[in-house]
């Protein structure tokens, strides 16, 4: 098939697709993940896939390797249907993921690692080791990783080698699609141009490779062709070279892209200041200049970035949920540190967190506990806790957020996401506050709910309150926000104040912060 | 949950159930006071003896131990930690308290006072070491105090070089005999330490966050509570009733060998997973607990009485431990509570 595939190309000859998908949806409850998407990959291409957070990538990947089943639509794996049930089942299929978060064991070795899906073994069923250990050195060889022990466990590897011992093991089975799931995300540039040169020989080899990726630079240096998904739809599929990165933003976007230039950053010079950070780095932040940024009172801050521009590491470490590890932070013009999230809430910080489960609720816990759970001091007396108090304050919150609940005794779980965020927002109302950092304060809040959050968040602003928000969703951020800074790569790229904003601009900034730190 | 949804918040009646005694949490605790109300009427009604004053005062008299020490391990499972080491505190708070009670020259009111203080301050310096180590280290608490069982059973065997302390002041050994309407003294004791254990858990902040940090430590973390404060008091909670329970051993059996206590922590431990306790932490009630020592109590000497080996009786308490983990398991999920 291999020679026939180069044949081919060289023929000019186009292929029947190798994948074939039409028309593919997935809801989950009521949010469509993916709303009809189609795809066509040939045998020995490279095919960029693109689009903004929640577009429908991972959702996509998914359905591919058998994790998710799709509600409707056709998928034809090498002409013939192809639905597969479990990851396991898409493997045999020749289809292959590298993953995004790493799925290797830390304790085993790379060897170990590499071979652990069908470890070599004799008659009793011992691992056969010499043979593991000289397999493993091959296939690290191939992808030019000689200098790692194959004996050595993986937790002493970098992340970046982690990454590609993962697109080793992947290699490792011949599969005939190879999905990379923003695979350089981890890597630097001489490990990217490894996996580059990795991705070429697999083409030259007929094995078809979909790249996903945030990197716009790279969809158009490997890429055959580019495919962008917007709202879980295909909205753009074309040859890479009759296509360029104003059209990619644009379908990613969906509107025209207006062709004006990045303006100064606009500094503002009001009076107020409630959180001002000179140098502050969060903990990952590779840069000594860090970040720095002047928050005022009454004002909403948004900060716009892709995954992994250092946004809620920057939120992190305001609220001391982790130690910055150098820099300055000021709250009303008074410098400070935090030695504990105590004590960052004592000087009048609240947070907010991204994962709402994990960190903002005690689900199992009734509703005034979890309003109450910041400002325990209010409703107790000499530690012991006055449950009228309780049920007043969660009562009183309850009603100013427009709270539907069954009770202040009811527990926490038994709220919808958007209520469920209400209540966290009340448990830090209930401190009164000079700055709320809020991180993706509307992630699985149905449409009606999140209009209700919003126009809280602005009554917070109208009261004085100074938001700090962080959110992945564009229209969001513009929306609610005074100003965008835009992060990529743990640092702050741009500004906007409020009549420049658009997807596009912001978009922009992210993507040549990207582009910037490439070029270093 | 839609119902609620469709419910104007202004409009909705809420019912004043207080966080802590809501009727999930009652219901729970009334199935576990069902179950041995039947385990009652059964050996009543199957045995002679079972229902008799002196039999139910020696239940009772037997169960005592346990209960303090579980009152304690109630403390420490519900913040998601386990004391493996009460056992052999036990043994080491009473060789400390007895050598205090056996110097000569001192009043009895003075010898018992001082005994107390030093069993009791060991069980805190044992807790209080199980507790900062596990929480200031990250330890899991299942290794710490599995080092501390070892560590404390020699400190016991070292301090009294393996002799047994005994000739205590005879009144104070008659004291762990005492009986009040037929209700032995030292329950009566261990009753007055359920009472506390209750109001702190369900009535102050302390205990609100001890439950808290059981459901979700991080959560209690990012709204400004020290997980370390609270960690190291559950254990040092949990030593200073292994130091009471010393005392009320002493009392009762008239010695201190370091060689008591040997699988007391596991006898707690089943009495409060009886009791309802979640093992991962955050869920559970010192009532349960109380119900789940008197359950155990009651099987054991019902089944004896009912004519059973103690082996027979051994593995029957044990069948009852899986038995009341997997009726949990049933509620929750069915009931979800």
């Amino acid at each position: 098939m291999n020679t026939q595939t180069v044949q081919a190309e060289a023929a000019g000859v186009s292929m029947p697709p190798v994948l074939e998908l039409h028309d593919v949806k997935k809801a989950f409850g009521g949010t469509k993940a993916l709303n009809g998407v189609s795809l066509s990959i040939q045998p020995g291409e490279v095919h960029g896939l693109i689009g903004e957070n929640g577009a429908g990538k991972s959702t996509l990947i998914k359905v591919l390797c058998g994790i998710v089943r799709p509600d409707e639509g056709a998928i034809n794996l090498a002409g013939r249907a192809y639905a597969p049930t479990t990851p396991r089942e898409a493997k045999a299929n020749g289809l292959q993921v590298v993953h995004q978060e790493f799925n290797l064991l830390p304790h085993l070795s790379v060897a170990e690692n590499i071979f652990i899906e069908h470890l070599p073994r004799n008659a009793f069923g011992v691992v056969r080791r010499q043979e593991m250990h000289a397999g493993a050195r091959a296939a690290l060889d191939a992808i030019g990783l000689s200098d790692i022990d194959v004996r050595w466990p993986v937790a002493r590897l970098g992340i970046a080698h982690r990454q590609l011992v993962e697109v080793a093991r992947a290699l490792m089975t011949e599969s005939r699609i190879l999905i990379l799931d923003e695979p350089t995300a981890t890597l630097t540039s001489r490990e990217t141009e490894r996996l580059f040169k990795i991705v070429s020989d697999l083409r030259r080899r007929g094995v078809s490779i979909v790249f996903v990726s945030h990197h716009l630079d790279e969809v158009f240096r490997i890429c055959d062709r580019v495919t962008v998904l917007r709202n879980g739809e295909t909205v753009f599929s074309r040859p890479i070279v009759e296509t360029n990165q104003d059209e990619l933003v644009r379908a990613m976007v969906g509107r025209k892209l207006q062709q004006q230039m990045a303006s100064e950053v606009v500094s503002f010079a009001r009076p107020a200041q409630a959180l001002s950070l000179a140098r502050f780095r969060p903990p990952q932040s590779p840069h000594a200049e860090g970040i720095s940024l002047h928050l005022h009172k009454g004002e909403i801050l948004g900060i716009a970035g892709l995954v992994g521009s250092g946004r809620t590491e920057l939120l992190r470490a305001i609220a001391a949920a982790q130690r910055p590890l150098s820099g300055e932070l000021f709250l009303e013009g008074k410098p400070t540190s935090f030695r504990s999230p105590r004590e960052a809430i004592n000087a009048g910080i609240g947070f907010v967190t991204e994962d709402r489960k994990e960190e903002g609720l005690i689900l199992n816990m009734p509703i005034s506990a979890n309003v109450t759970l910041a400002s325990l001091s209010d409703v107790s007396r000499a530690g012991i806790l006055d449950r009228k108090a309780e049920i007043e304050v969660t009562e009183r919150l309850g009603a100013e957020l427009k709270l539907k609940y069954g009770g202040p005794g009811k527990n926490a779980a038994t709220l919808s996401g958007g209520n469920q965020q209400k209540v966290v927002l009340a448990k830090w109302l209930a401190r009164n506050p000079k700055v709320l950092l809020l991180d993706e304060p509307t992630r699985g809040v149905d449409v009606g709910a999140k209009a209700e959050i919003y126009a809280l968040i602005r009554q917070f602003a109208e009261r004085g309150l100074a938001l700090l928000v962080v959110s992945s969703e564009l229209p969001e951020l513009m929306t609610l926000s005074d100003r965008i800074l835009v992060m990529s790569q743990h640092r702050v790229v741009g500004e906007l104040s409020r009549p420049e904003f658009s997807e596009e601009r912001i978009l922009q900034f992210a993507y040549q912060g990207e582009q910037q730190q490439a070029r270093q | 949950m839609q119902a609620l949804e469709k419910t104007q918040a202004g409009e909705t009646v809420h019912a004043r159930q207080l966080p802590g005694w809501s009727p999930k949490v009652l219901l729970r605790d009334a199935g576990i006071g069902l179950a041995l109300l039947l385990l009652i009427v059964f050996f009543s009604v199957s045995t002679e003896h079972f229902l008799t004053a002196n039999n139910i005062s020696n239940i009772l008299t037997q169960i005592t131990i346990n209960l303090i020490l579980a009152v304690g391990m109630t403390f420490v499972i519900l913040i998601g930690g386990i004391d493996l080491s009460v056992g052999s505190m036990l043994a080491f708070c009473a060789v400390v308290g007895g050598t205090v009670l056996t110097i000569p020259d001192l009043s009895v009111f003075q010898a018992v006072a001082l005994a107390t203080l030093a069993a009791v301050g060991t069980g805190v310096v044992c807790g209080f070491l199980n507790g900062w180590i596990s929480a200031f280290w990250g330890l899991p608490s299942f290794i710490v105090t599995l080092g501390m069982l070892n560590i404390a059973r020699g400190a016991a065997l070292q301090v009294t070089d393996a002799r047994t302390i005994y000739s205590f002041p005879p009144s104070f050994n008659a004291f762990g005999s005492q009986m009040i309407f037929g209700i032995p003294v030292v329950f009566l004791i261990a009753l007055l330490l359920v009472a506390i254990a209750w109001f702190v858990l369900s009535k102050t902040v302390f205990g609100r966050l001890l439950y808290g940090i059981g459901n979700n430590e991080e959560a209690v973390r990012l709204a400004g509570h020290s997980l370390m404060f609270y960690k190291v008091a559950a254990f040092t909670i949990a030593g200073a009733l292994v130091g009471i329970a010393a005392m009320v051993y002493m009392a009762r059996l008239n010695i201190a060998s370091p060689i008591i206590g040997i699988g007391f922590e596991l006898n707690a431990i089943a009495a409060v997973i009886i009791g309802g306790t979640s093992l991962n932490g955050g869920r559970g009630t010192v009532i349960g607990t109380l119900l789940g020592a008197c359950i155990t109590g009651v099987l054991a000497n019902g089944l004896i009485l009912f004519g059973l080996s103690d082996f027979m009786r051994q593995m029957i308490t044990g069948v009852v431990i899986i038995l009341a983990v997997i009726i949990d398991k049933y509620r929750e999920r069915l009931t979800g509570i």
